[in-house]
């Protein structure tokens, strides 16, 4: 198919002449076959009109009347004929006689004869209605057929639009591949063409961002752990020397830097849980355990700030995922849930299922968030009060963020609430099984 | 009668309109030539037996035009072979067999409107009949053209079978002629399906005009369809391979 326009002209108007001339010609045929037999009942109604007369005790109600006046003086009348004259006006007429409306046709030919033929109306228009029917009924019956083909052809003509959009609708968020398409009508070639076109300079795009953001962080790490290095080294000079810090400038430039390698780390991960740009390598792997290894990697930071934490639930839940991922999302709650909490605080991990969905809970008893934060903590480099963030902990302001981003990239769901203990913040997440 | 002319219209141009949509998805790419290839020997071939009409009828004990009628049909079946052969004349060969049923059809719709008979018809009846009539057949030829397009973007090969069918359908048409005209021996009827399926029915107007049914055939008839369906068939066949 080269033209959309094209193919539904030609074959529309190819249909519509096919279907109507044979139902014209049908309809012709009909009518003539139709006409034909009421001719020839015509001849029987007027050899049976004749023949009436002669025929002692006829009952037979269809046919014509006949009457033949000669000087004023009925000499012929066929048996559905009165004996008084059914009209006096020359030519054609209507009359009521023998309960029924008539047709009358009357000519004198001469001064002396007067010949006057009737017939029913009823019988009349029954006749007319015959040919007529018969030759509508093939224009009538042909309608549904080519509803039918009309259907047909634009579901075909249609058919690369529907593919194309198909194609584009089953298309994965981080899909940037070209559509493809067989049989492409030229009006729909333009837009394939633009839209592969911006496919292929979103993806151009889409790289350099992240080759972007990647390089950045990536240069930034290196001289940010040379300066934490000669900072240390500095700290300790100075200790040496017996140098004071009275306004602890040095441990202020420590923690900047800390926290802007914080920042760095958390970019990068960011980049790399990203949903448009992460490939994910799913595969089968048990939520809980990995739970238990998150634990154990944060426990020395958990004992320091004597904390209590504790993991409920299944022991095993096998669920498909980025093992990855799913490790950098427990790390980053498990993570927030010990910084934000105070010292000698609790967290709990709950582990369940629900129908079809694997459900984490993690909680613990810290300040929490107020209700109208929650939407918000999930933007990127948003703080809940800024940078003068009420437990001094450093942080990016993308822990939330890059949680969010593994949850959508699991086609999961997060959620926020209150904690279950007096106060704190209750996360919980679920991802399908 | 209106019914008369329609059916000579249709009778005469649907063979034509149904070897030209089928030439015209083979030759799709090259259209505008099939066309010019197909329309000046027409023209050509068109005037000159239209002109020559009356002579030609008188030729050989009054059979010229029965003959000359044969040989452009066997023409049109040698040329389809020779473009299934020869790639390089394929485009020229198809369209001057589709002129050569082109000018036999063209004749003849010529001859049946100049016929003193046609007095028996108005002139209302003779446009509305020859309107009825292209536009079925121009209407079939459409729909068989996208049919055939349809059938090739599938895969389905049908080309070679339709092919086929069409030549051996022209040297089913020659073979009749050459019957009437006694310049082929008629054989024994082989089978009797006017009451199965009349070629006066719809149906059998389009076999008719696809691939020559015929409801009567002879042996002399049915072994000379066989052949050239086999022999056209075993070109395309041989073409498709090439390709």
């Amino acid at each position: 198919m080269r033209s959309l326009r094209r193919y539904l002209v030609t074959v529309l108007i190819a249909l519509f002449t096919l279907i109507s001339f044979v139902a014209a010609l049908q309809s012709y045929k009909q009518s003539a076959s139709r006409a034909e037999a009421l001719f020839d009942q015509d001849l029987q109604i007027l050899a049976s009109s004749l023949s009436q007369q002669y025929q002692a005790g006829s009952q037979q109600q269809l046919g014509l009347a006949l009457q033949v006046w000669q000087k004023g003086k009925l000499v012929y009348r066929s048996a559905l004929a009165p004996e008084t004259s059914m009209s006096d006006a020359e030519g054609f007429s209507e009359h009521n006689f023998a309960g029924k409306r008539w047709r009358v046709f009357r000519q004198t030919p001469t001064d002396l004869l007067t010949v006057i033929v009737a017939q029913p109306l009823t019988q009349r228009q029954q006749l007319a209605d015959e040919v007529i029917t018969a030759s509508i009924y093939p224009v009538v019956l042909s309608l549904p057929l080519q509803a039918l083909l009309i259907w047909l052809v634009v579901s075909k003509a249609l058919s690369p639009i529907k593919r194309f959009s198909a194609q584009l609708s089953s298309k994965k968020a981080n899909d940037l591949s070209p559509v493809e398409l067989d049989q492409v009508p030229a009006e729909l070639d333009q837009m394939l063409k633009t839209t592969n076109q911006l496919f292929a300079r979103l993806a151009d795009a889409f790289e350099r961002e992240k080759r972007f953001a990647s390089d950045v962080a990536h240069e930034l790490r290196t001289p940010l752990s040379v300066l934490q290095v000669n900072l240390h080294n500095a700290s300790q000079q100075w200790q040496r020397c017996g140098i004071n810090d009275p306004e602890g400038s040095m441990l202020a430039l420590q923690a900047g830097v800390e926290r802007m390698s914080a920042l760095i780390e958390q970019i990068m991960l960011l980049n790399r849980t990203n949903p448009e740009h992460f490939q994910a390598r799913t595969e089968q792997l048990d939520l809980a355990g990995l739970c238990r290894q998150v634990v154990a990697d944060w426990y020395p930071h958990i004992e320091k700030k004597q904390q209590q934490i504790e993991l409920l639930g299944l022991e095993h839940l096998s669920l498909k995922g980025d093992a990855f991922a799913l490790r950098l999302l427990v790390s980053n709650l498990v993570g927030n849930a010990s910084k934000y909490t105070q010292v000698g605080g609790s967290i709990q991990l709950e582990l369940s299922t629900d129908q079809d969905k694997a459900m984490l809970v993690v909680q613990d008893n810290g300040p929490g968030i107020a209700p109208e934060e929650y939407k918000r903590v999930f933007d990127r480099f948003y703080r809940v009060g800024g940078d003068r963030h009420q437990s001094g902990t450093i942080g990016s302001g993308l822990g939330l963020a890059i949680v969010r981003d593994i949850v959508v990239l699991h086609q999961g769901n997060i959620s926020l609430g209150a904690s279950d203990f007096s106060s704190g913040l209750k996360v919980t997440v679920e991802l399908p099984l | 009668m209106l019914i008369n002319t329609v059916l000579m219209f249709l009778r005469e141009l649907l063979p034509l309109c149904l070897l030209l949509a089928t030439l015209l998805v083979w030759h799709r790419t090259v259209w505008r030539s099939f066309a010019l290839y197909f329309a000046l020997p027409s023209v050509l071939m068109l005037s000159l037996i239209s002109l020559k009409m009356v002579w030609v009828s008188e030729q050989l004990d009054g059979l010229g035009l029965e003959l000359l009628y044969s040989f452009l049909y066997l023409s049109c079946f040698v040329l389809l072979c020779l473009s299934a052969l020869k790639a390089q004349w394929a485009l020229l060969s198809s369209a001057l067999a589709a002129a050569c049923l082109f000018s036999i059809s063209g004749s003849n719709l010529l001859l049946y409107i100049w016929l003193p008979t046609q007095a028996e018809n108005t002139p209302a009846d003779l446009v509305l009949g020859s309107a009825l009539g292209v536009g079925i057949g121009a209407s079939i030829a459409v729909l068989w053209y996208y049919l055939l397009s349809e059938l090739k973007q599938w895969r389905i090969s049908s080309f070679a079978l339709l092919l086929s069918l069409s030549g051996a359908r022209q040297v089913m048409m020659a073979s009749a002629l050459l019957l009437q005209s006694d310049w082929l021996p008629a054989g024994p009827q082989l089978w009797q399906t006017e009451q199965l399926l009349s070629e006066q029915s719809e149906l059998g107007f389009f076999l008719q005009a696809l691939m020559g049914y015929e409801a009567t055939p002879s042996l002399s008839q049915l072994l000379l369809y066989l052949l050239c369906f086999g022999l056209l068939f075993w070109c395309c066949s041989l073409m498709e391979k090439k390709r």
